[in-house]
């Protein structure tokens, strides 16, 4: 009887242990998206490509030339809006924008005293990660689809369906030029979550949610100054947003040149791998 | 387990895999072990590079080029640093008869070329402009405009090839005269086994260059990597190869080429008749001519030196039809700060002048007028001058 009774008590801790995961997800991600702070960053990154190509247009075809190659086409292929958005955003404001939901995710809710209950409740500290790193995800892809959604758009109001063209000369078909954005869409995606990894890493340290924006900011600004000497050429394959500009022509490529895209995923991997772990190795020593 | 130790064993592994990962980024891949291959005479490799058909490929090229030209005194050394990492790369498909797509790639832009049975394309996606050309007319089109060409697919005439035995004999035996030939080992080339062809000067040669190196393909036969080794450096001067190669069918698509919509469409040969428009006047011509009779060559083989005279008397500013000119603006550097900044005052039997050496060679200007160029010591050079 005893064995019995011993046998059952266990089991009812276990069920209560486990709340769902996809319910967390949800409950973290609504979350997120209901901060003002989070909407207006995703607001101002949606109207970027829009103003970039109202800027196009009225400097008109002879003074687009020049400084950004890339949008000397614009005026030629639909594709160049959003991917010439995302060379631009990359260098700062996409990582802005996971680097600040990396920040919330813990150090801020540690500042504001919400994290206590999350380390109280019955979830373990590996579950209470992985919420906030797709939380983390949510917004890196959120951020990613609408600059590509918005950018996509404008290209091609500006250009017509028949204006997806490539950097080779040849027309693409709506659904390849579709495709080949979804490809950035994911890619840049997956590189944001390198960066938010970084950031979820810095941020189960800490319970000033600004010093990870800075810091994180302050890596990537440091990272990009370093990739300028050749004679630090040895360091640049180690550097995270190494490729964050070359990448992107690629897709405009016929037939797309996946080398560099390659590349720059397996390194955006390495920092997701190493953030996380540190970031788990944190959070599981840490005290309630 | 304990969670500081789950945590630690977390935080290890987690960042091993990671910074491995990174690491496994910086080596190049391919790490080259020498592959082993049947022997075979350099006379009989030439002869087979010589008769070798392209398959169908798809490949990427890549040239690199350490002419480690000097720093000029008093610039801010961006023009050296352009000098001497000039950098390019192209993608090249190739369908195994008739059609070639090659395009060179810019940071975000690209110039495309493709050529097919009927016609010839080139498209710049950074002026967004293309060209076309009927196939027949491309030859001659490119002696005239020096348009560059499929230069990788020479296009064979059944006469040079009427016994490719022979011809490889020629050329062997042409060479021998100056330098040693053999097939020195093996490498492997964009992932593919190949031969290295290595042309060596005699010891009797002044030069300084070292040695020439081609790599061909073991299977197809085809030139994969041209490389010119310098004296005293591992590194090749100049480098010209295969990174990627993948022998295969293309898709037909890359053979053809239909404008996009409001690219800007030049007819070759309106643009051909731009150029004759442009051409040189009388005494620009007959200076050309006089120039050309003044170049003379001394030596042969590796340390063959050009020498000649600068023409003098040639108007430094060609003027426009509109009027501007292409010549120096009022900024940049005359062709006395060039020499100064670039070169070293020297005098010698030859009279006085500015050296300019570089790893390939080296280059002799005098006071006046007068110039040498070769792969060769300055003393050479000097020689040359001096006779």
């Amino acid at each position: 009887m005893t064995a019995i009774a011993w046998d059952e008590t266990p089991e009812v801790t276990d069920r209560r242990h486990r709340a769902p995961l996809s319910r967390l997800v949800l409950a973290e991600v609504r979350w997120i998206f209901r901060r003002p702070r989070t909407l207006v960053v995703l607001a101002l990154l949606a109207i970027f490509p829009p103003i970039i190509g109202i800027s196009i247009v009225l400097a008109g075809p002879g003074e687009a030339s020049g400084e950004a190659p890339l949008f000397v086409a614009a005026a030629t292929s639909a594709l160049s809006i959003p991917l010439g958005s995302f060379m631009m955003l990359m260098s700062l404001f996409l990582p802005l924008a996971v680097a600040m939901a990396g920040a919330d995710a813990i150090a801020g809710e540690q500042s504001v005293g919400a994290l206590r209950g999350w380390l109280v409740a019955p979830v373990s500290r590996g579950r209470l990660l992985a919420v906030k790193v797709f939380g983390v995800l949510a917004v890196a892809l959120v951020a990613a689809g609408l600059v590509a959604l918005t950018g996509l758009t404008t290209g091609l109001i500006l250009n017509g369906m028949d204006g997806i063209i490539t950097l080779s000369g040849t027309t693409l078909g709506f659904a390849d030029g579709l495709g080949r954005i979804g490809l950035a869409v994911a890619w840049v995606t997956l590189q944001l979550l390198a960066v938010g990894a970084v950031a979820l890493a810095i941020s189960t340290t800490t319970e000033h949610p600004m010093l990870v924006v800075a810091l994180v900011l302050g890596g990537l600004i440091v990272s990009q100054v370093l990739s300028v000497f050749d004679s630090l050429s040895w360091l640049h394959p180690f550097l995270l947003p190494e490729g964050w500009v070359a990448a992107m022509p690629q897709l405009m490529r016929d037939p797309v040149s996946l080398d560099l895209l390659g590349e720059g995923a397996l390194r955006a991997a390495c920092y997701v791998v190493i953030g996380l772990s540190l970031a788990y190795a944190r959070i599981v020593t840490r005290d309630g | 387990m304990q969670p500081r130790t789950k945590g630690l064993v977390a935080a290890l592994t987690g960042t091993a895999l990671g910074v491995g990962g990174l690491v496994m980024l910086t080596v190049p891949a391919g790490a080259d072990d020498a592959p082993v291959l049947p022997e075979i005479s350099a006379q009989e490799l030439v002869r087979t590079a010589l008769q070798a058909d392209p398959p169908a490929f798809a490949g990427k090229v890549v040239m690199q080029q350490n002419l480690g030209l000097p720093v000029p005194t008093g610039g801010d050394g961006s023009g050296a640093a352009s000098f001497g990492l000039g950098f390019e790369s192209a993608r090249i498909f190739h369908d195994g008869d008739e059609g070639v797509r090659i395009a060179i790639q810019d940071l975000s832009a690209e110039f495309t070329l493709v050529r097919n049975a009927d016609e010839l394309w080139t498209y710049d996606s950074a002026e967004n402009t293309a060209t076309r050309l009927d196939t027949d007319d491309v030859e001659a089109a490119r002696e005239q405009a020096g348009k560059p060409g499929p230069r990788r697919i020479p296009s064979r005439q059944p006469a040079e090839m009427a016994d490719p035995a022979k011809v490889a004999q020629a050329i062997v035996d042409r060479l021998s005269e100056t330098s040693t030939i053999t097939v020195d080992g093996t490498a492997m080339v964009a992932d593919r086994p190949a031969y290295e062809l290595v042309l060596t000067p005699k010891p009797t040669e002044r030069t300084v260059l070292r040695e020439v190196k081609v790599a061909v393909d073991a299977e197809t036969r085809l030139p994969l990597r041209f490389e010119v080794m310098g004296n005293g450096s591992t590194e090749p001067i100049f480098s010209l190869g295969f990174t990627e190669f993948t022998v295969g069918a293309q898709p037909e698509r890359l053979f053809e080429f239909t404008p996009p919509k409001d690219a800007k469409i030049v007819d070759a040969q309106k643009a051909l008749k731009e150029r004759a428009d442009m051409a040189p006047s009388p005494q620009e011509q007959e200076a050309m001519q006089r120039f050309g009779s003044a170049l003379d060559v001394v030596g042969d083989g590796w340390d063959t030196v050009l020498t000649g005279k600068v023409p003098q008397d040639v108007p430094a500013e060609r003027a426009h039809p509109d009027g501007e000119s292409d010549r120096w603006d009022g900024d940049a550097e005359s062709p006395q700060d060039l020499l100064d900044g670039y070169g070293k005052r020297i005098t010698g039997a030859f009279g006085a002048g500015y050296v300019i050496t570089s790893n390939a060679g080296s280059a002799l200007i005098t006071d006046d007028g007068r110039f040498a160029v070769g792969a060769v010591p300055v003393q050479v050079l000097e020689q040359a001058l001096a006779k």
